[in-house]
């Protein structure tokens, strides 16, 4: 009898629950002043040593916007949503960020499939959706269409640089252990393709494909070791890459074969290996801390003392990327010289380019893709005994990256064999 | 007011809903639902079957795979798509629970989570069928059912419908030959019940209404992933169906309704604590309610054995 | 694959697969020791395992940059995880030891999220990483081949604890009860032996292994969040291909995981992600209760 009782006042609770809920979750503001971009990103669990970083650079640039008086006066703000690594949770973020908080943009994510969700569900509510963070070229190409603009590098950019720059070395024989998904494919296709077009006499000695997360990879360090290759490239990342070095190291196979690798010149991979860092390795990094960078680019030591002084710790390559964001996207609207999806998608297609303190970024309009400059460095100790990049070489993305009559083939390869 | 004039009542509720409620909340109920049916198919096994399954997530993901691939790459219309995902679903429960029933407890879990993982595996390296970890994209029901509101009823359709089915498959004599046998699986046999048979049925239904319920979402989320098959996809049925309470039928849905708001309360202020605070709700339920939130509000309607904890 | 042939470089293979194997072999044998007296799977085993990792990353940054520092680094961390294990024994799992084992798997479960968050709070989200000591930071030949010196300690040091558990369990009153436990816990507690605090100690030992584990495996890898997910499936898996509740299993099945992580990846390639789940299933549809399980009374 007593629970008989209970069901009706908690199912009323219930109910009641469902309208309060309604009633007040509505969008945050009535439509007015503010230019809102819903921004999806992961901001629980292992991505946030990335996308932390990220978020106070793409923050400071929002600030420094607001500060100058917003865009056409208004003022620019981000609502942060969580897609915690999967691809349907970023999906459903995109439909309430659209769908209930009225947002006038989309924004953000860091793991491509990620990407590809929320850019199959922009094109369907026909919202624009700027990539910020991930690096797969397949948004703007291969799966590309009207509604997403991507604001940072893509692969085959920054893969294809470490290629160019590979290619002046004096290897030709060549092997790689890349993580045995999507981007690890990617990184390897690029690199590889690239290499022979400079170099067609290079070849491939062996393949290693870790599943992602591995921890053990001594078998692969063992195999690269037999593989008579005289240079490898690795596009092993993060945490993985970290136990991969320290795991290779004692085996002496730096010493028998040239380190190339795609991601272990940022501070989140380097810092951490500290005295068991690869010195000599080639890698693309953004190191803001180079005398000859900081020649070549006055305004960059400005902008770091900024960043430092924002969150008490050194930038890393996301916070450029997010920085860099913020502006490329009020700079879209301000040439639009409206909010409206419409005129700022037609405003992109014309392209435009923006100084930022560490060079020159193109929005090209063919595809809405961002060029930014490319770095490759070499590993070294610092005087503090401190692993760093140094022998910075500066190139750009637009002498490396696909024309864009490549890329409406790649579309429509891509269309075909959908159909 | 008895339980019947009470589902009634909640159908009215559901029915008038996208009168009140902006489309993003008929979608989040629409994806409830879903969970819904997903976490009460699951507990057709667990709660009911006495079997804890970490592998489900492979059923889900055959359903979702599936109906995608029909319509994407076989053109072939939703309603034809839809069915052929618990078919499909349920072929793989036929499949892989002839080994996985012939353990128990842990062994059990074990061996349904490697098979989970194999369909994992299968399904990310066979790009060429399935796109691999590119996923399947721009998979979206028929402009007729488009819309958040039209899709809702859909979905509300064909999981009411099916939780029909389940709760007539619990109430029948098969029902209760499970029921024993989850209680005394010896002395089930000894009253000649083919306890291995019993156990496997279970498995291949609850696999199926998995299965149907990957299409719905297939269709909801507009593209399927292989982490659709990932082991930690199992364990939100589960977390689900113990919060509302593995012991009555309907807990299962209410979990899913309590998880899925709180879920999207939290997350959107606090996302870095979002994992603490469903830790922080597993551990302090199971220490606290027994019998999961449907104990809290009482739900001895439609309990399936006495109150054990 | 021409070395296959080479046989230094296969001994330094499966050396390199022994030493991965005795790491895991710490952290199961713990979960195995936990479930064969207190009949909980701990899924937050794996947590222990990273916690332990962390905090030598700590100790090993706050000590002076002296050659006993790592050493007393790794004597302490795992009390650390001990002590970790013990408040939650005590605070949380004595709650619910009357209840379905299912539900105490599910509360494990949730430990772990809670855990997680906790460890993401307290040393945020950067990656992070120990180094190995001087001495240990080089190689030594194998047959002419170089080896890491570092895994020559891990190969001295868990066959070491490896022994020293046997003698526990088999040479000391303690494991004796420990091993009664196992067979029947009601008898145990009516002849007298307080059951409960029992489950505490065993719960702390299992802690400590696993948090050993953790920070003896730390120099290998990276110490980075996720890491428990990674190695809660791995020691999951060899506590049942082994059997649950089985020593000699847990060490069995440790060798075979890391020798088939070694190898394996060579041989097949292209499902290196489902190799160990693969080899769990054949076991299990073989024998049913893992190597040298028991079935359930």
């Amino acid at each position: 009898m007593r629970t008989r009782s209970r069901f009706p006042t908690t199912t009323l609770a219930i109910l009641t629950l469902l309208l309060v809920v309604a009633a007040t979750a509505g969008p945050a503001a009535a439509q007015g002043k503010p230019i809102r971009i819903g921004e999806i990103n992961s901001y629980s669990g292992l991505a946030t040593v990335y996308t932390f970083p990220y978020k106070e650079g793409l923050l400071m640039g929002a600030k420094e916007i607001n500060d100058a008086g917003g865009v056409l006066g208004r003022p620019i703000e981000f609502i942060f949503r969580d897609d915690k690594l999967k691809p349907d949770e970023a999906v459903k973020a995109a439909r309430e960020l659209v769908g209930q908080e009225k947002v006038d943009f989309l924004a953000g994510c860091i793991s491509s499939g990620v990407g590809l969700a929320i850019s199959a569900y922009a094109k369907e509510a026909k919202t624009l959706y700027f990539a910020t963070h991930c690096q797969t070229s397949r948004l703007t190409w291969d799966d590309g269409h009207r509604y997403i603009a991507h604001t940072t590098n893509n692969v085959n950019q920054y893969i294809r640089a470490l290629a160019k720059k590979a290619a002046t070395l004096p290897y030709k024989k060549w092997a790689h252990i890349s993580p045995d998904y999507e981007y690890g494919h990617n990184v390897w296709d690029e690199f590889i393709a690239y290499l022979k077009q400079l170099k067609p006499d290079v070849q491939v000695m062996q393949e290693n494909w870790p599943k992602l997360g591995e921890t053990d990879h001594s078998s692969y360090v063992t195999a690269l070791l037999q593989s008579n290759a005289e240079a490898f490239i690795s596009a092993v990342w993060g945490a993985q890459e970290i136990a991969f070095v320290k795991q290779a190291r004692p085996f002496g196979l730096f010493e028998k074969v040239k380190y190339v690798s795609a991601s272990v010149g940022n501070p989140d991979e380097l810092d951490p290996l500290g005295k068991e860092a690869p010195i000599g390795a080639l890698t693309p990094g953004f190191a803001w801390y180079d005398e000859g960078m900081q020649k070549r680019h006055p305004k960059l030591a400005e902008w770091v003392k900024k960043y430092e002084a924002r969150t008490k710790k050194e930038p890393t390559l996301g916070a450029s990327w997010g920085y860099a964001s913020a502006h490329i996207i009020a700079e879209a609207i301000k040439r639009a010289k409206s909010a409206e999806t419409d005129k700022v998608i037609a405003a992109l297609s014309e392209g435009y380019e923006m100084e930022f303190p560490w060079g020159k970024v193109i929005m090209r309009g063919c595809d809405m893709q961002a060029i930014p400059p490319q770095w490759t460095g070499v590993v070294k100790m610092n005087a503090q005994g401190k692993p760093v990049l140094g022998d910075i070489e500066e190139t750009h993305g637009k002498d490396v990256i696909r024309s864009c009559d490549e890329v409406a083939k790649l579309r429509a390869a891509a269309a075909d064999k959908k159909k | 007011m008895s339980p019947a004039r009470w589902l009634g009542l909640l159908i009215v509720v559901l029915a008038v809903a996208p009168l009140a409620l902006p489309p993003f909340f008929l979608q989040l109920l629409t994806e409830i639902a879903i969970v819904g049916l997903f976490a009460t198919a699951f507990n057709l096994l667990m709660g009911f079957g006495g079997m804890v399954s970490f592998g489900h997530a492979a059923y889900f993901a055959l359903g979702a795979y599936t109906a995608a691939l029909l319509v994407k790459r076989a053109a072939v219309p939703l309603l034809l798509a839809l069915p052929a995902a618990p078919v499909v679903a349920a072929a793989g429960a036929l499949l892989f629970g002839f080994f996985i029933v012939r353990l128990s407890h842990t062994y059990f879990a074990m061996l349904s989570l490697a098979f989970a993982q194999i369909v994992f595996t299968v399904i990310f390296k066979w790009k060429a069928l399935t796109g691999g970890d590119d996923g399947l994209l721009d998979v979206w029901p028929p402009s007729l059912l488009k819309s958040p509101a039209a899709y809702y009823y859909f979905t509300l359709a064909i999981v009411g419908l099916s939780l029909l089915a389940l709760h007539a498959i619990v109430d029948s004599p098969f029902g209760y030959a499970l029921k024993s046998v989850r209680e005394n699986p010896r002395r089930a046999r000894y009253i000649g019940i083919d306890v291995r048979r019993h156990q496997l049925a279970a498995f291949v239904i609850s696999g199926a209404f998995s299965g149907l319920a990957g299409g719905l979402f297939a269709f909801y989320n507009g593209s399927v992933f292989p982490d659709f098959a990932y082991f930690t996809k199992s364990f939100e049925p589960l977390t689900v169906a113990l919060l509302g309470g593995v012991q009555s039928f309907f807990g299962p849905l209410a979990g899913a309704f309590g998880f899925k708001i709180l879920e999207w309360l939290v997350s959107r202020q606090w996302p870095v604590y979002w994992p603490l605070f469903l830790g922080g709700i597993v551990v302090v339920v199971i220490v606290l309610l027994p019998s999961g939130f449907v104990g809290l509000v009482g739900g001895r309607l439609w309990r399936t054995r006495p109150s054990k904890g | 694959m021409s070395w296959v042939t080479n046989g230094p470089l296969i001994t330094v293979q499966v050396m390199s697969g022994l030493s991965v194997g005795m790491l895991l072999f710490l952290v199961s044998v713990g979960m195995s020791l936990i479930f064969g007296v207190t009949r909980i799977v701990n899924l937050a085993h794996g947590c222990f395992y990273m916690v332990g990792a962390y905090l030598m990353v700590t100790l090993v940054e706050v000590l002076p940059d002296r050659p006993w520092a790592f050493w007393l680094a790794l004597l302490v961390a795992p009390l650390g995880v001990a002590v970790l294990g013990g408040v939650i024994e005590m605070g949380l799992l004595r709650l619910i030891y009357h209840r379905d084992p299912l539900m105490q798997l599910i509360l494990t479960f949730g430990l772990i999220l809670v855990i997680g968050t906790l460890v993401l709070l307290a040393w945020g989200p950067d990656n992070k990483s120990v180094s190995r000591p001087e001495a240990l930071a080089g190689s030594v030949k194998i047959f002419g081949q170089p080896f890491p010196s570092y895994y020559v300690l891990v190969l001295v040091l868990a066959p070491a604890v490896a022994v020293a558990l046997w003698l526990v369990f088999y040479r000391t009153r303690w494991g004796m009860l420990v091993r009664a436990a196992t067979v029947d816990r009601e008898m145990l507690g009516a002849l007298g032996v307080n059951v409960a605090a029992l489950y505490t100690q065993v719960f702390m030992f299992g802690s400590w292994l696993a948090g050993f584990g953790g920070a003896l495996a730390a120099p290998t890898v990276a110490v980075a969040l996720g890491m428990d997910g990674d190695v809660l499936t791995t020691a999951f898996v060899v506590v049942v291909i082994g059997g649950l509740g089985s020593f000699a299993g847990s060490f069995i099945g440790a060798l075979l995981v890391g020798l088939l992580q070694s190898f394996g990846i060579l041989v097949f390639p292209a499902i290196s992600i489902v190799l160990l789940f693969a080899l769990m299933a054949v076991v299990l549809i073989v024998r049913p209760w893992g190597l040298l399980g028991r079935p359930e009374p």
